[in-house]
């Protein structure tokens, strides 16, 4: 996968997981502006990025996302749960597309209908909301903004609010047509009153009516209220209308309700959106490059040919042949209008409709600017027409150009760029940073100069590019500049198309000269003048948030870290060689400094070792909250499925544990999860009647005590009844009927973590299939961890796991048998005694003890591994016995000795061997030898 | 070699700009906000500078102003969008910027820009 690719799913993934939680935070503060901010920007970035690569589908869905954002930012559309619903799934249909981008290499092809589903979703929430009298405001906002704007914007909310995709292909192309006949179109959106009825009003006649209907639909405002809640009396709906009539005849139609009926002109390419299956493949590549070079010499004959070949080799349902069908209707209404020509030629080869609906809308936005600015032409249609038409002049030249070669088209691209700078030193504000901008400015026209310009005829023009920027900087306006600009630069490159920023320059070009005779008179000739005083003028001082640019982190394979701890495994196995070889020294060789000198340099090096060890156990350490942050999440949506109110309560989120700790809790946790949603907490009703608020608390807690981490999960939910659990456990042959009759409350709670247990009446698919617990307490029990449950019925539930910090090194205690060693993990050695042989009874064929008033049985290891030899006793005639927890109980263990405890490797048996499972692993000594450490639940 | 800053929080494009800018042999450097941008621009100014719109701390605009309010040798900047708000490019001008591109901006109309503003030549 190239690096690129990689890089974008690894954040694309980071982003996702934070819109999720961003999206989780604005449940509880909807209001959060800051929050709406952010979570806009994460949807925007991701959305950005996407567009890199080719994956239409998955950009459509982050483009609605991000628009929908944008509406929700600014307080177009209330922020809402549905909403909330809606932008969740899509981030999981585009977490979706990243895993089987991130397997495949690619995505398949099958996605179009879901990913044309949630945008539609997404949609329907901006204009449901949207299309009420605020809409009007926006529209009339982005007008203003164009008119203001010299050149064409993108104005998004024009697009995202006319839902012209949802107009078939043959009704658009059908009033397209009628465009091309020199009707000018117009979008309504009627938004009849609620009361209308009362008022003798007819929305649906009167829509019905509209003079010229191309097209038509009917949308309901709000989602439909329960049947027994509406009000028929009340009309909820919005009427969306394409007609091809002049907007006088339409303000006379509607003349009674023109307060509800919004007008808009439609520029008829706004209809040319091509629809359909994005597949394409190789050979359209060739026709789009046909395309180009036919467009360019200006054979549309032969375009409208190969256009007609190509789709009768199409499939109809297609992208492509909806782009081919409108090539070949654009080709017969208006052949003149090469450069809508060009920019649909340019679409299909891209096979991308975004780029084309960008396009699209500069010249929808256009098409508004020169209604409003001349407000006072009458059925415009003509002119109208024509602004569409030489509105995308632009792109067209730069699409000729590439067809003529790179030359041109960075003459075009020169033009643009001296254009623009014109437009920046036109700007007639004066902020405090304008001194900044001109420099700005004259450095950009300065490197145009350098690539334009003849190289004799460079330092002349650079001396008067200098020259005027310092009288612009003196001057504090752009003016000057602009007026040696147009002495200079214009008559070779003001070829382009941007005669309005000409037309600006000229103007203020007069005025420059007017200032700058005005100021020659009370200001003498400018040598370098200090920047003028503005305020705050330089008022960038260090702030507290530079100093911290962020915490530095690194991303870091996992599989390097992982050698990092074999490599100190070893390391740690090796140096423990250095007492063996201090003591042969002195044994063996006799040379007793040379031993010492041994054992110090020992020391030395096994702080050292420790310390790296400790540091690479640090890197591994994660957050619990890795695992927590997930269930937010979870916990909504499985209560929302069950109709229950939980509110989830996280606490403790950063402590830390050894990752392979935190990830082995991931499964363990969900099911416990599960469990308490499904079987512990009740239904609201159910709660009210045992007089407990509607709402269930779900508690997970972590927390640090010394070396293990504790997990809580608590509930008030109903509980775990024992007599439920123990009749469950009998019918199921758990228990036996004496087991039945004797077991406590508590040790029946404990049963639900028996293999194979489950006391839901009903399996539901929420908590598996009722197998959950055992495989909880399996989970757990692997990473050396124990489980305690306890419950009152009525009150709820409490589960807490206690689960080692790290699982890299274990702690074993060695003890010797029959002259064997073995180690024994200290995570289950309870103490260590030696009982005098006559204070060993047997009880029927076992052997016991007391310790401290307690009976605790004893099991000979050899016994337990079957070595023939009766444990060995010291000279008192005391025998060694090492106390092991098993579950709640404590065990003897008889051994002949105890050793030192010591920190090992613990490799896990493999081969043969795995099928041993006396043995926990195996670890390397410092002599070299092997040690077994055994796995005492196991052997008892 | 001139150099280059590219501000942008998203690493996937500063990744995809960097690949752009670095074969055609430019000496590229990355900030992840307008702060961060601003520090290395403070430290020793660039010869252009590859501007975002939304990013945490201190946005494109402000990043903009920021570094135009300063007494430096002044660079060009494009500002880079993606075509979602409307108006931006009058206030990316008004800002400092000195070329508008949208999102994704192909790898040839990036360097011809490039090239153009900090004039060098053609190949």
């Amino acid at each position: 996968m190239n690096p690129l690719l990689e890089q974008f799913l690894s954040e694309a993934r980071d982003f996702l997981q934070g819109i999720g939680e961003k999206l989780m935070q604005l449940e509880n503060a909807p209001d959060d502006a800051a929050l709406m901010g952010e979570l806009f920007r994460l949807v925007h970035t991701l959305k950005g990025n996407s567009g890199l690569f080719d994956f239409p589908e998955m950009t459509r869905v982050l483009h609605a996302g991000e628009d929908l954002m944008d509406a929700v930012r600014n307080g177009r559309v209330a922020y809402s749960r549905l909403l909330a619903d809606c932008l969740l799934d899509a981030m999981d249909f585009v977490g979706m597309l990243c895993n089987e981008i991130e397997a495949n290499g690619a995505m398949g092809v099958t996605h179009a209908g879901t990913s044309v589903r949630l945008v539609e979703s997404l949609r329907q929430l901006m204009e449901r909301d949207a299309a009420g009298p605020r809409h009007a405001d926006t529209i009339e906002t982005a007008e203003a903004e164009t008119a203001s704007g010299a050149t064409e914007h993108p104005s998004a909310s024009f697009r995202a609010d006319l839902p012209l995709a949802v107009i078939p292909e043959a009704a658009r192309m059908d009033a397209y047509r009628h465009a091309g006949a020199g009707h000018l179109l117009h979008w309504i959106a009627y938004t009849p009153s609620e009361q209308c009825f009362y008022q003798g009003e007819d929305p649906f006649f009167l829509a019905r009516q509209t003079p010229e209907l191309r097209w038509g639909c009917i949308e309901a405002r709000d989602p439909w209220p329960p049947l027994a809640e509406m009000d028929a009396y009340c009309c909820l709906l919005d009427f969306c209308l394409l007609t091809a009539a002049p907007r006088a005849e339409l303000e006379e139609h509607y003349r009674y309700v023109m307060d509800q009926v919004e007008i808009a002109p439609l520029p008829r390419l706004a209809l040319v959106l091509p629809q359909g299956d994005s597949n394409g493949g190789p050979v359209y590549d060739d026709f789009a490059t046909d395309a180009r070079h036919l467009l360019a010499t200006g054979d549309l004959v032969g375009l409208a040919r190969n256009a007609g070949t190509m789709l009768e080799l199409s499939n109809p349902d297609l992208w492509i042949a909806s782009a081919l069908r409108w090539l070949r209707l654009m080709l017969e209404i208006e052949p003149e209008n090469r450069a809508a020509l060009a920019v649909l030629v340019e679409s299909l080869s891209r096979l991308a409709a975004p780029d084309w609906a960008s396009i699209q809308i500069g010249t929808t936005g256009s098409a508004e600017h020169s209604e409003i600015t001349r407000p006072s032409q009458p059925d415009d249609g003509q002119f109208v027409a024509t602004a569409s038409e030489s509105r995308p002049m632009e792109p067209i030249n730069q699409g000729q150009a590439m067809a003529n070669g790179p030359a041109s088209a960075e003459a075009d691209a020169l033009a643009a760029i001296v254009a623009t700078q014109r437009e920046i030193l036109a700007l007639t504000d004066d902020p405090a940073w304008l001194p900044g901008r001109i420099k700005a400015a004259a450095a950009a026209l300065a490197g145009c100069l350098r690539v334009s310009v003849a190289p004799d005829a460079l330092p002349g023009l650079e001396t008067g590019l200098d020259a005027a920027t310092t009288l612009a900087l003196a001057d504090n306006s752009g003016a000057a500049l602009l007026a040696w600009l147009d002495g200079q630069f214009s008559p070779s490159l003001d070829l382009s198309d941007a005669e309005g920023a000409a037309a600006d320059g000229s103007v203020n070009a007069e005025e420059t000269t007017a200032t700058m005779a005005r100021e020659s008179t009370t200001q003498a000739p400018l040598a370098p003048t200090p920047p003028p005083e503005g305020d705050g003028e330089i008022k960038f001082g260090r702030r507290a948030e530079d100093a911290i640019a962020g915490p530095k982190s690194l991303k870091v394979d996992q599989a390097k870290i992982d050698r990092l701890m074999n490599l100190i495994g070893e390391m740690v196995v090796a140096k423990n060689a250095l007492p063996y070889l201090a003591g042969r020294a002195e044994a063996v060789f006799g040379v007793r400094e040379l031993s010492r000198d041994i054992k110090g340099h020992y020391a030395v090096i096994n702080r050292i070792a420790e310390e790296m060890q400790d540091a690479i156990m640090q890197v591994r350490m994660m957050p619990v909250s890795f695992v927590f942050q997930r269930f937010p999440r979870l916990v909504r949506d499985i209560s929302r499925k069950l109709g229950k109110e939980v509110n989830l309560v996280l606490e403790g989120e950063e402590t830390e544990a050894d990752k392979n700790i935190i990830e082995a809790l991931g499964d363990p946790l969900m099911h416990i999860v599960r469990n308490s949603l499904d079987h512990g907490i009740e239904l609201p009703e159910v709660r009210r009647v045992a007089g407990k608020p509607a709402a269930g608390t779900l508690t997970l807690r972590a927390a640090q005590e010394s070396d293990r981490v504790v997990i809580v999960i608590q509930d008030d939910g109903k509980g775990i009844d024992p007599d439920a659990i123990k009749r469950k456990a009998y019918a199921k042959g758990l228990i036996d009927e004496a087991t039945l009759e004797r077991i406590g409350d508590q040790e029946a709670v404990n049963l639900v973590f028996a293999a194979g247990f489950s006391t839901a009446e009903q399996v539901s698919d929420l908590s598996g299939r009722g197998v959950g617990m055992d495989v909880v307490r399996t989970a757990v029990d692997k990473v050396n961890g124990t489980l305690a449950l306890t419950s009152e019925r009525g009150r709820g539930t409490h589960l807490s796991l206690s689960l080692p910090l790290s699982m890299a090194v274990t702690n074993v205690m060695i003890v010797v048998s029959d002259g064997q060693r073995f180690g024994i993990p200290m995570d289950s050695v309870v103490e260590t005694v030696r009982v005098p042989r006559a204070a060993i009874r047997t009880i029927k064929h076992s052997l016991a003890t007391v310790l401290r008033g307690r009976i605790v049985p004893l099991k000979s290891i050899n016994g337990l591994l079957g070595l023939d030899v009766a444990p060995k006793a010291n000279a008192d005639d005391e025998l060694a016995v090492l106390v092991v927890r098993l579950g709640n109980e404590a065990v003897g263990l008889l051994v002949d000795d105890f050793r030192e405890t010591l920190d090992i490797i613990l490799k896990p048996m493999t081969g043969v061997l795995a099928g041993i499972p006396a043995y926990a692993g195996s670890a390397l000594m410092g002599d070299g030898s092997v040690l077994m450490v055994l796995n005492v639940k196991e052997i008892l | 070699m001139k150099r280059i800053l590219i501000v942008d929080d998203a690493a996937t494009v500063r990744l995809y700009h960097r690949e752009i800018l670095e074969t055609a042999n430019y000496a590229v450097e990355e900030a992840m906000n307008g702060i961060e941008a601003l520090e290395k621009a403070l430290q020793s100014p660039f010869d252009l500078y590859l501007v975002d719109i939304n990013m945490p701390k201190l946005d494109g605009y402000g990043f903009l102003r920021e570094l135009r309010g300063q007494d430096l040798p002044q660079a060009p900047a494009i500002m880079i969008s993606t075509e979602a708000q409307a108006n931006d490019e009058q206030r990316a001008y008004i800002a400092g910027a000195n070329i508008y591109l949208i999102k994704p901006v192909k790898p040839d109309r990036l360097l011809t820009q490039v090239r153009l503003l900090l004039g060098d030549v053609y190949r």
